[in-house]
């Protein structure tokens, strides 16, 4: 449980933090008011309950994610933001006595629609774990496993180059391209959240949700992760779960605000944290309660 | 209150500490001691086991011999000169190695006393003759010096388990000969392979495992083409498809209890399904490879859903999130993952499987089977039960027979555990 917001008494210190971040970040997006266009939803959810068998664990959950950025979920442990984030990809459907009702659409398409192929979806909306879980195989073949099973490449030369690629995306090319047949178990826990972020992107995803990356891994590797996150949101929707509100600041557009199973309070992110409207939202960031 | 406090450094109470840490001491070791004894006595159990088996069954792998000049004149082996094909199948072989000991033993006169001298001999060595010259026909008409095989008798006196003269199964006439002949250096007694390839037999010195040793292998290929699959696939389904309620319950009870269900249950079972109700060849590997799946399945089913239950969740949601279908990620992770869980467990099964013995009784696998079973459906017989056959045997020889069938049953069984721990090592990757 991180509890490094509790030495920030004021809000004030949060803002000027941003500020640093942006300044230090110059390929930073621009603010939000300088966008011209109205940004395009890629993913958003309407009345969203879940139910772990009598137990609810989320309330009537509305949320839009925007596409090309990133959206990061806050809250104090078990408040359901995990719980939202594996709706996204109905990673849900794999736990037995877990229910859902409501409306959780991508392109505007339901995505528990009984036509739609969990599968196919799956492949649309990756999924970056919070310990990192490469498979006990060569590190190519952990990132080749998603295209082939898709049927991505028609050939090994298109393979590799999407096993290249998405490694070199991922920043860990260099790093590991003299030994692709080395067991991916083999590597450090940061260069492992990696591999599985290259496995996730090896198979062109429109979103990439990320269940607390970084909270398995140390300051450096974290900070490699972040910049990660920072090229990749060019390219990809993300949706990030995080318990460091420092994090949040430094890698998000938005932020959503999860309090026991209810969305608090969503806005930008430099307005959730300078400017929170509930006090529940003041709370937290002020590191009242964790 | 009590307000006695014991002051430690009393003389008194120094010499009370000292008894109790005395008594603590000789406790411990105590308990110790225990548990040395105790693995002291399974050892030597053991080891006793193991030894008297040795001592009893390595004789059993030593033929004695007796080395013979033998003619083989031609006008023996037909009226008309003419010496064909069948006429060198149907010759009397045994007129010739009996003609070659009499030259052996001259002192042999009487008709009594040649039959006598006679039974040396087994019955065995003639058939080989037989075989021999057909194989070469050019030795017809030559002289050659072979060994030929010694019957039980001498074979036992030899190596010293029965006595001639009075309370001797050998006459005392019997051990003259002997003695002379040994003084020649006939007789000799040399390591043969003949136990291993031969077929069963009424002779126990032309008796051999081979029969039993064929009869298992089909019968234990019939058993693991059975048992592995369907175990392996009804695990599968359990663990990763079933949903967990009232009947998938009902059925895990059901399968642990089967598990130790006494094995002759299932004899029973393949007696009146499979052999009465479908009519299939009474003593084949076939039947009994049935039954013995039957019996090897539920132990195939837990331990493979105890390896595939050792996975952790976190490769099955890993292979989920990057779009694997139910069956991609239970055959392209979970399964490589828990082979060698599944391998270990399926191997004990079977080295269960190839020591038992009563089912397979109930459905035929009893019988004195003398032809090595080439197919499936052929009659034949089972390592235990070629054990269990031999032990109820009157001849003497038959015991180093037992013995030896023994060692090698245990050799079989050893090595498919030792198989079993080398495999899990060799396959098992960390996650």
């Amino acid at each position: 449980m991180n509890r490094e917001a509790a030495n920030i008494s004021e809000p004030n210190l949060l803002k000027n933090q941003i500020a640093g971040t942006r300044a230090q970040n110059p390929d930073a997006r621009e603010e939000p008011s300088a966008q011209s266009a109205e940004p395009n939803i890629k993913m958003s959810t309407k009345g969203l309950k879940v139910f772990y068998g009598d137990k609810q664990a989320l309330f009537d959950i509305a949320l839009d994610m925007e596409e090309k950025s990133v959206t990061a979920l806050i809250g104090p442990s078990g408040c359901g933001k995990s719980t939202f984030l594996r709706c996204l990809n109905r990673m849900n459907d794999t736990i037995d006595g877990c229910a859902i009702d409501g409306n959780v659409t991508i392109d505007g398409q339901d995505i528990y629609d009984s036509v739609l192929d969990v599968v196919e979806l799956r492949a649309r909306i990756g999924m970056v774990f919070q310990k990192p879980n490469p498979f006990p195989k060569s590190i190519y073949d952990n990132v080749a496993y998603g295209p082939r099973i898709h049927g991505l490449a028609h050939n090994q030369k298109d393979l590799n180059s999407i096993v290249r690629g998405s490694l070199e995306r991922a920043g860990l090319l260099k790093e590991v391209e003299d030994r692709l047949d080395e067991p991916g178990t083999g590597l450090s826990g940061g260069q492992q959240q990696r591999l599985c972020i290259a496995r996730a992107i090896a198979v062109s995803p429109e979103v990439i949700l990320m269940d607390e990356p970084c909270s398995a891994l140390d300051p450096i590797a974290t900070a490699h992760i972040e910049e990660l996150i920072d090229e990749l949101r060019t390219n990809f929707t993300i949706v990030i779960v995080t318990h460091n509100m420092q994090q949040a600041a430094r890698v998000s557009q938005k932020t959503a605000f999860f309090h026991l199973g209810k969305l608090v309070e969503t806005n930008t992110t430099e307005e959730i944290f300078t400017s929170p409207r509930d006090e529940r939202t003041q709370g937290y960031i002020t590191g009242r309660y964790g | 209150m009590n307000n006695i406090e014991i002051d430690r450094l009393t003389p008194l109470a120094e010499s009370i500490a000292k008894a109790r840490r005395k008594k603590r001491y000789a406790a411990e070791r105590r308990f110790r001691l225990y548990g040395i004894i105790s693995i002291s006595v399974a050892v030597a159990a053991l080891c006793i086991l193991l030894l008297s088996m040795l001592i009893k069954g390595l004789p059993a792998f030593y033929q004695t011999q007796l080395t013979l000049t033998v003619e083989l004149n031609k006008e023996d082996f037909s009226d008309n000169g003419k010496i064909d094909a069948t006429a060198i199948e149907e010759a009397n072989y045994a007129v010739f190695l009996r003609r070659a000991l009499r030259t052996a033993v001259p002192s042999a006169q009487s008709r009594l006393d040649k039959r006598s001298l006679y039974r040396l001999l087994s019955n065995g060595a003639a058939f080989n003759l037989q075989q021999r010259v057909m194989a070469d026909p050019s030795l017809v008409g030559k002289t050659l010096t072979l060994d030929a095989i010694a019957s039980d008798d001498l074979d036992q006196y030899i190596k010293g388990h029965i006595g001639s003269g009075t309370g001797g199964r050998l006459s005392k006439k019997q051990g003259i000969w002997i003695e002379k002949l040994q003084k020649e250096g006939v007789i000799k007694s040399s390591l043969s392979t003949d136990f291993f390839v031969a077929g069963d037999s009424r002779e126990p010195e032309l008796a051999g495992i081979w029969g039993a040793l064929a009869g298992s292998l089909l019968t234990m290929f019939i058993t693991l083409l059975l048992s592995f699959p369907l175990g392996v696939a009804a695990a599968m389904y359990l663990e990763e498809f079933a949903k967990k309620n009232r009947w998938t319950d009902l059925i895990e009870v059901n399968i642990n209890n089967l598990a130790a269900v006494p094995s002759i249950v299932f004899g029973l079972l393949g007696l009146a399904v499979f052999l009465s109700f479908f009519g299939l060849p009474r003593s084949a590997p076939l039947v009994g490879g049935i039954v013995l799946a039957l019996m090897t399945l539920p132990t195939v089913i837990i331990a493979s859903r105890a390896a595939l239950g050792s996975v952790p969740p976190s490769i099955r949601e890993a292979a989920f999130g990057m779009g694997a279908s139910p069956m991609q990620v239970v055959l392209h992770h979970v399964f490589p993952l828990a082979f060698p869980g599944i391998l270990t467990g399926t191997i004990i099964g079977a080295a269960r499987a190839l020591g038992e013995t009563a089912p397979l009784l109930m459905i035929g696998m009893v019988a004195f089977i003398v032809d090595i079973p080439s197919s499936i459906t052929d009659p034949a017989t089972v390592l235990p039960v070629q054990i269990f056959l031999w032990a109820d045997s009157p001849e003497k020889a038959f015991v180093e027979r037992t013995a030896a069938a023994t060692l090698i049953l245990l050799a079989f069984l050893i090595s498919m555990n030792l198989a079993a721990v080398i495999l899990r090592k060799r396959f098992e990757r960390r996650w």
